[in-house]
């Protein structure tokens, strides 16, 4: 991959901004995790509206307060929470793609709605593959700009192409943009150790609210209510599969996500919908949850039509 | 040692993954196998199986579901089992892998407690823990974490009370049934009774882990010339 010249250099390096891509796949068996935009609708949004390949590298920006400046002219994208953007100190919307030339600035200030921001730019971020992927991932020390796992720090340079002209400017209809506010569903196909949980200890999963704890982190999302009874299973640790819903001891379930571990002793009730996922990635904690049970052949069918969609 | 496969359940793990389960008892044969089978279904069936992850007792196989119910992920499954013969599979495949290391002092901090919770002497704790053959169990936690087991009952002793906020890249550790090395600095509450310097994971080598689930090892005791020599020799970037 020839690296361009031309880019954008971090000002500020914000709260946590990672470069990513769809994740790093095929490395489980040795404990690599994997990785890749905690809110993949978005971050396919983001590519989709310059017309990128899904594979192409995003920057994923939580909690906003990252500045760029841009060292080239070129289409970008910008999607996912609404996290106050600013382009030379104009407000910006989300969902949609723009022309940004040499010296304009780019700032990210506090979540408005939502809580990760993605953008995009014309042929991807130019960024080393490690194990087939680019996504950073700090546990492993893998991917992101330097192959070490790190975040984004400041005067880091993000290798992007230049074009010669400008492109057509696209905004996302508004039916197709998620709604970040209000309580969040998560729907859960049982599985795993479903059937060792009482049916006092699965009612209660299923019909209490639950709050996402401020300790949930890209690993995995934690909420907290009133304690489940978890069954004493005396387990080997097993592989954990995207949306495992874990409950410990304490009886408080933990939703893995990303970067979770690839093995894990606890019991699981099953595992989320992978879209409820993507949204779960926008909310802020303190945000009311709900599951609900889905049946496999349902959610296979909604995860085929989000696949198909985006071409994947 | 049991030469009869144990019986299998399947366990749904969300929209693209079965959990295959083989019993809830540790069985020594059980990794080699699982690495076989492992091996034999991302072969058989690349375009379905995306991915196969063992670890003790089970098998994750993730598949694509527009290439595939999980019915039939099942069927194809149960005949694997059926091919891949349980008791000349094992061990056939799985390589002897030496593992350098040094003992007590400051590379093994833990060392004199283990001793003493075990009530045993410190050569003894160093004679039992190099004597046995490991089989890898499973990998996971951090890139090339091996979980080597089974410890001799004489070790087995529960994690530390409290658990250290950074356990150092090359302490070998103890707990429960199992031993392993830490591949990174990282948290951890196992007992720290030595230091070696192998390197568990490379993500610039062909072979990225020295070792993968079903491989066997065996821990040399080395003091600090023959290991400094060893490391000499062997081109790491581990220092003493």
């Amino acid at each position: 991959m020839k690296q361009p010249a031309t880019g954008f250099r971090v000002v500020r390096k914000g709260f946590f901004s990672l470069l990513q891509d769809p994740g790093r796949f095929g490395y489980e068996h040795i404990g690599v995790t994997n990785g890749g935009p905690m809110d993949a609708m978005a971050a396919n949004w983001a590519n989709r509206l310059l017309d990128n390949p899904a594979s192409a590298t995003v920057l994923e920006v939580t909690a906003g307060g990252l500045e760029l400046e841009a060292r080239t002219n070129t289409m970008i994208s910008v999607t996912g929470g609404d996290l106050n953007l600013t382009v030379n100190g104009e407000p910006q919307v989300p969902w949609r793609s723009f022309w940004v030339t040499t010296g304009d600035k780019l700032r990210f200030a506090h979540p408005r709605l939502g809580f990760r921001a993605y953008i995009g730019v014309q042929g991807g971020f130019y960024v080393p593959q490690q194990l087939g992927s680019s996504a950073t991932v700090k546990r492993d020390h893998l991917g992101g700009l330097h192959s070490n796992g790190e975040p984004l720090q400041d005067e880091d340079f993000l290798p992007a192409s230049m074009l010669a002209e400008e492109g057509i400017a696209r905004q996302i209809p508004q039916r197709f943009m998620p709604d970040y506010s209000g309580d969040l569903t998560l729907h859960l196909v049982p599985g795993y150790q479903q059937q060792a949980f009482s049916k006092a200890a699965w009612q209660q999963l299923v019909q209490q609210t639950y709050t996402l704890d401020k300790r949930s982190d890209r690993m995995g999302a934690r909420l907290s209510g009133e304690a489940i009874e978890s069954p004493q299973l005396g387990m080997f640790s097993e592989p954990l599969s995207y949306g495992a819903v874990q409950v410990p001891a304490d009886g408080q379930p933990i939703v893995m996500l990303n970067d979770r571990q690839t093995l894990g002793g606890y019991p699981k009730v099953g595992n989320i919908l992978p879209l409820d996922g993507f949204s779960l990635a926008q909310r802020q904690p303190g945000t009311k949850i709900q599951f609900k049970p889905i049946g496999l052949m349902t959610a296979q069918q909604q995860m085929r039509r989000y696949l198909r969609f985006f071409g994947l | 040692m049991s030469s009869t496969r144990p019986q299998v359940s399947f366990e749904i793990a969300g929209v693209n993954a079965l959990l295959v389960r083989f019993g809830d008892q540790l069985d020594p044969q059980l990794p080699a196998y699982l690495s076989a089978l492992r091996h034999y279904l991302l072969q058989q069936h690349p375009q379905i199986i995306e991915q196969v992850v063992p670890a003790y007792t089970s098998l994750l196989v993730a598949y694509d579901p527009r290439q595939c119910r999980m019915y039939d992920l099942q069927l194809l499954i149960e005949r694997a089992l059926d091919e891949v013969p349980y008791s000349t599979v094992a061990n056939k495949s799985a390589k002897l892998v030496e593992i350098p290391l040094i003992y007590g002092g400051e590379y093994g901090p833990d060392l004199d407690d283990v001793a003493q919770a075990c009530r045993l002497s410190t050569d003894e704790i160093i004679h039992l823990h190099s004597e046995t053959t490991y089989q890898v169990y499973a990998q996971g936690f951090a890139p090339g974490f091996s979980y080597l087991g089974q410890l001799p009952e004489a070790l087995r002793i529960p994690r530390r009370d409290t658990p250290r906020q950074t356990v150092a890249a090359g302490s070998v550790a103890i707990a429960e049934q199992q031993t392993a090395v830490y591949p990174n600095d990282s948290p951890g509450g196992w007992h720290v009774i030595g230091y070696s310097p192998i390197q568990w994971f490379n993500p610039h080598a062909a072979q990225m882990t020295p070792v993968e689930v079903g491989d066997q090892v065996r821990f040399i005791a080395m003091d600090e010339e023959q290991l400094r020599e060893w490391i000499s020799t062997h081109n790491t970037e581990s220092q003493l």
